[in-house]
């Protein structure tokens, strides 16, 4: 700890608009080390490394890099210093190889005839030095998240950075993807090199960072090694509240259940023999799935076995192939979206930037995305009620704590988690019979998830039927009643309650059917 | 999560002024830019500023000048704004206006006997519906395959400027005339006339109507809030039950008629026959507008009375000091690359 850090900020401010995003920030980074930067939504965690990264211009402070004072304008200014930073979204350009994408930006040597066998066989050379593994001539739109991140990290370890930020780096990860990329991190430590990990999620920064800073409202609230910390301090610092953790359902391991009510005989939902198939393969196949008024069905699996077409399935967003989807009593198969959302319907889609939400739309529009039609929004005319809009747009960035400076705010100024708290303040707004939710509560801190588990399990006390998909086998465990797997578009086994077991699960994921 | 939210109204005139102190500024340096061509060019810039800016106030005859200028501009504009705002380009509002003009005259010659109550109607209508006709290729395969709308408006155009010719030349042509051009409507098509001295036709109060329905419908509708939304992000709206490529469809007509209904009105309001040419450079105008306006209905109007401002400054610089028209086109132009430029200035 007494050497020169090779990264260090002092005396970072950041302000936008009204909102003071840094504060007199000072961090430092060692050599060799894996640095998790832990905090909530709006902490200032990103804008911190942004500013490092050279997006931002930080209102005053200084950067050093080795002991020495620098000024970092740009990205390529940082990348020429050594600093590269991976972004929770990238920007890939899908059409293009592996190899096109790594290089896009650096001297090509042979630029004439765009020989690339040099820049391939570096990048192969680093994907085999850091278990990055990859195929350089594969496109990248046939590539999973994970191995797009992968081409990410690349990116930076080809221009040769050796401090490198990873901004959310699990968020779309399987579990098995998370583990090898922190054995990548590891490798990468283990060869002098510097990684800053950006996240919120605690179980994550405790397996894999050497030292651990938590920051809260935009100042720095604690830095320490990680052998020097427990659990509880890290949350209590990034939460800043006094009251009992005890209480808190995330430490627990079970649901209680008298909050959790009881299962009732009315199905609400009720697929079957449902089949999706487009120009890309069959995506759901042979589905048939019920969920009972009070019920919490999850669905497992890993991302991208049928999970997001599903649920479009249902809410008639994708054409069935064949099968049937009934809500109450009503056939609704073939129906459009617009009528099952009006039958009481709610739906929180997984991908929100793609499917959840308006960027250059004031946030009170996107809130009644979907209601747009129904009263009090707008009369049996079709004119809107801007005055009721507005109310209850106030209402919910209130009670869901949407941090915006307003109903009239853009809502391309939002960070992600507050994204995600509007698509759930849009779902949770209405009575609602059927919810449908897919990673409810990906890019939310700690007490918003909280806040999340309790609406679904008071909606469900009062008889909602939820449809829980989740790439989170935790949250799936501690919410659900039953759970099914999907596997390559098809249910591979369903567990109740009482048998509930990680393994059992995790073997269906990967197709295993269970013997019992 | 402790911190108080504020909620707080953007409006009132602080506002608004804030807002336009980008475009005033966008103004100033387009002049400037343009002031220095004109002194090397060895013009009075200051004469040639207060002729581009002041003509449309001096007199009567240039204040209506002006008011004529603005009814097929800020339709034209509006004609691009709405399938904008659904993130459609319509690139084919002089064609709309073109075969929209062709249909009023055909009913105007037709039907020429009829009285005003039935023929102009059915002029203003015919053009209404030819201007959305003209549109409906277009639409419909975006609609039906998603071909690029930008590509099949603008090739519209070029069908159209045939069109004309042929109606001008062939069908109905004016032997007197020395440019294509058709026979007179009959008298009963022609829009009644506010003022005769100078003549001010009553087509602006048509232009006046629709912008502010077109206004009301994008921003105090479900209906234009389901256009919006698809502009601003296609796939969450299907995703939460708007028929996108309906909205895709809707929005070209719409644009279409609006066009046509712009054509219907330079017959007859201003010509009272089909003349080849009439459409102008509205097309080109009309983007601007609706660009430096950015898609904003409530915008169009005012900026496109700016327009018209200079558009009738510019007829004057090229009568009274033998300065080009096209002059104006420079200044019209850089405002609108300096609007962008200061949203470009305003992100960082």
């Amino acid at each position: 700890m007494n050497q020169t850090p090779i990264l260090h900020v002092e005396g970072i401010n950041k302000r936008f608009g009204a909102v003071q995003a840094l504060k007199d920030v000072d961090l430092s980074l060692q050599s060799s080390e894996i640095h998790g930067l832990l905090g909530g939504n709006g902490a200032g965690k990103t804008t911190l490394m942004n500013v490092v990264y050279g997006l931002y211009k930080p209102d005053s402070g200084q950067i050093f890099l080795r002991g020495r004072p620098v000024t970092i304008n740009s990205p390529r200014d940082a990348i020429a210093h050594g600093i590269g930073m991976v972004h929770q979204h990238f920007l890939q350009i899908n059409t293009y190889t592996v190899t096109e994408n790594i290089v896009l930006g650096t001297p090509i040597p042979h630029r004439p005839t765009m020989d690339l066998t040099q820049a391939r066989d570096k990048i192969r050379a680093l994907s085999d030095r850091f278990g990055l593994e990859i195929d350089p001539e594969a496109h990248i739109e046939d590539l999973p998240m994970g191995a797009r991140q992968r081409v990410e990290i690349l990116k930076a370890l080809y221009r040769g950075v050796d401090i490198l930020i990873l901004d959310e780096p699990t968020t779309n990860l399987t579990p098995q993807e998370v583990d090898s990329l922190f054995e990548s991190l590891k490798l990468m430590v283990a060869e002098g090199m510097s990684v800053v990990f950006i996240t919120h999620k605690l179980r994550e920064v405790m397996s894999v960072c050497d030292t651990i800073s938590v920051l809260r409202e935009g100042r720095r609230l604690l830095t320490a090694p990680r052998s020097e910390l427990s659990e509880e301090e890290i949350v209590r610092t990034m939460v800043g509240s006094e009251e009992a953790l005890e209480d808190s359902m995330l430490f627990s391991e079970q649901r209680r259940d008298e909050e959790a009510g009881i299962v009732r005989e009315e199905i609400v939902l009720d697929v079957s023999d449902m089949r999706i198939a487009d120009e890309n393969g069959v995506l759901v196949d042979d589905l048939s799935l019920s969920v009972r008024a009070g019920e919490i069905l999850g669905i497992a699996g890993v991302a991208g076995n049928g999970q997001q077409e599903l649920a479009e399935g249902i809410l008639g967003i994708r054409p069935l192939s064949r099968g049937r989807v009934r809500i109450g009593d009503r056939d609704v198969t073939g129906l459009g979206t617009r009528q099952i959302l009006h039958l009481g319907v709610a739906y929180v889609p997984e991908d929100r930037l793609q499917d959840g939400f308006l960027p250059t739309a004031s946030v009170a529009q996107n809130l009644i995305l979907g209601a747009q039609r129904r009263t009090p929004y707008s009369s049996a005319r079709g004119v809107l009620n801007r005055r009721a809009i507005t109310e209850t747009a106030v209402a919910l960035i209130q009670r869901f704590h949407i941090r915006t400076q307003g109903p009239e705010d853009m809502a391309a100024t939002l960070s992600g988690g507050n994204i995600q708290r509007m698509m759930l303040a849009r779902a949770f707004a209405h009575p609602v019979r059927l919810l449908i939710l897919h990673n409810p509560t990906s890019g939310l801190d700690i007490p918003s998830v909280e806040f999340v588990y309790d609406l679904l399990l008071s909606h469900k006390r009062e008889g909602t039927a939820t449809l829980l998909i989740s790439d989170d086998l935790d949250e799936l465990m501690l919410l659900s009643d039953r759970i099914a797997t999907l596997y390559r578009g098809r249910i591979v086994g369903v567990l109740e309650r009482s048998a509930f077991d990680k393994y059992t699960i995790g073997r269906m994921m990967s197709g295993v059917e269970a013997h019992d | 999560m402790t911190e108080a939210i504020v909620l707080k109204r953007k409006r009132g005139p602080a506002a608004i002024l804030q807002a336009l102190v980008p475009y005033l500024l966008a103004v100033i340096a387009a002049f400037a830019a343009v002031g220095v061509l004109l002194a090397l060019l060895g013009f009075d810039v200051l004469r040639a500023y207060s002729t581009i800016l002041f003509t449309s106030f001096r007199t009567t005859n240039g204040f209506i000048q002006t008011l004529i200028k603005w009814t097929p501009l800020v339709l034209q504009a509006l004609a691009f704004t709405i399938p904008l705002a659904a993130g459609k380009f319509n690139i084919g509002g002089e064609g709309q206006l073109i075969v929209g003009g062709i249909g009023a005259a055909a009913v105007g010659i037709l039907l020429a006997g009829l009285p005003l109550p039935i023929l102009l109607p059915s002029v203003l209508l015919a053009g209404t519906l030819f201007g959305a006709l003209w549109v409906l290729g277009p639409a419909w395969l975006l609609y039906r395959f998603g071909i690029n709308e930008i590509l099949t408006t603008v090739l519209m155009n070029f069908v159209a400027f045939e069109l004309i010719d042929f109606t001008a030349t062939k069908i109905w042509p004016d032997p007197a005339a020395g440019h294509p051009t058709t026979v007179p409507i009959g008298e009963g098509g022609y829009l009644p006339l506010l003022l005769s001295h100078p003549p001010l036709h009553s087509g602006l109060l048509i232009a006046v109507l629709v912008a502010i329905l077109v206004y009301f419908y994008t921003d105090h509708t479900s209906a234009g809030y389901e256009l919006v939304a698809t502009g601003a992000n296609p796939r969450a709206s299907s995703v939460y039950g708007v028929n996108v490529r309906r909205m895709f469809l809707l929005s070209l007509l719409l644009g279409g008629a609006i066009a046509g209904l712009s054509g219907a009105i330079e017959v007859a309001g201003v010509h009272h026959r089909l003349i080849e040419g009439m459409q102008s450079n509205f097309l080109l105008l009309g983007i601007i507008i609706g660009l430096i306006a950015k898609g904003n209905n409530l915008a169009v109007p005012f900026v496109a009375l700016f327009i018209a401002i200079l558009e009738v400054g510019a007829s004057a610089l090229q009568r009274t000091m033998m300065i080009p028209g096209e002059m104006v086109f420079i200044v019209e132009a850089l405002i609108l690359i300096f609007v962008l430029l200061s949203d470009v200035v305003r992100r960082r």
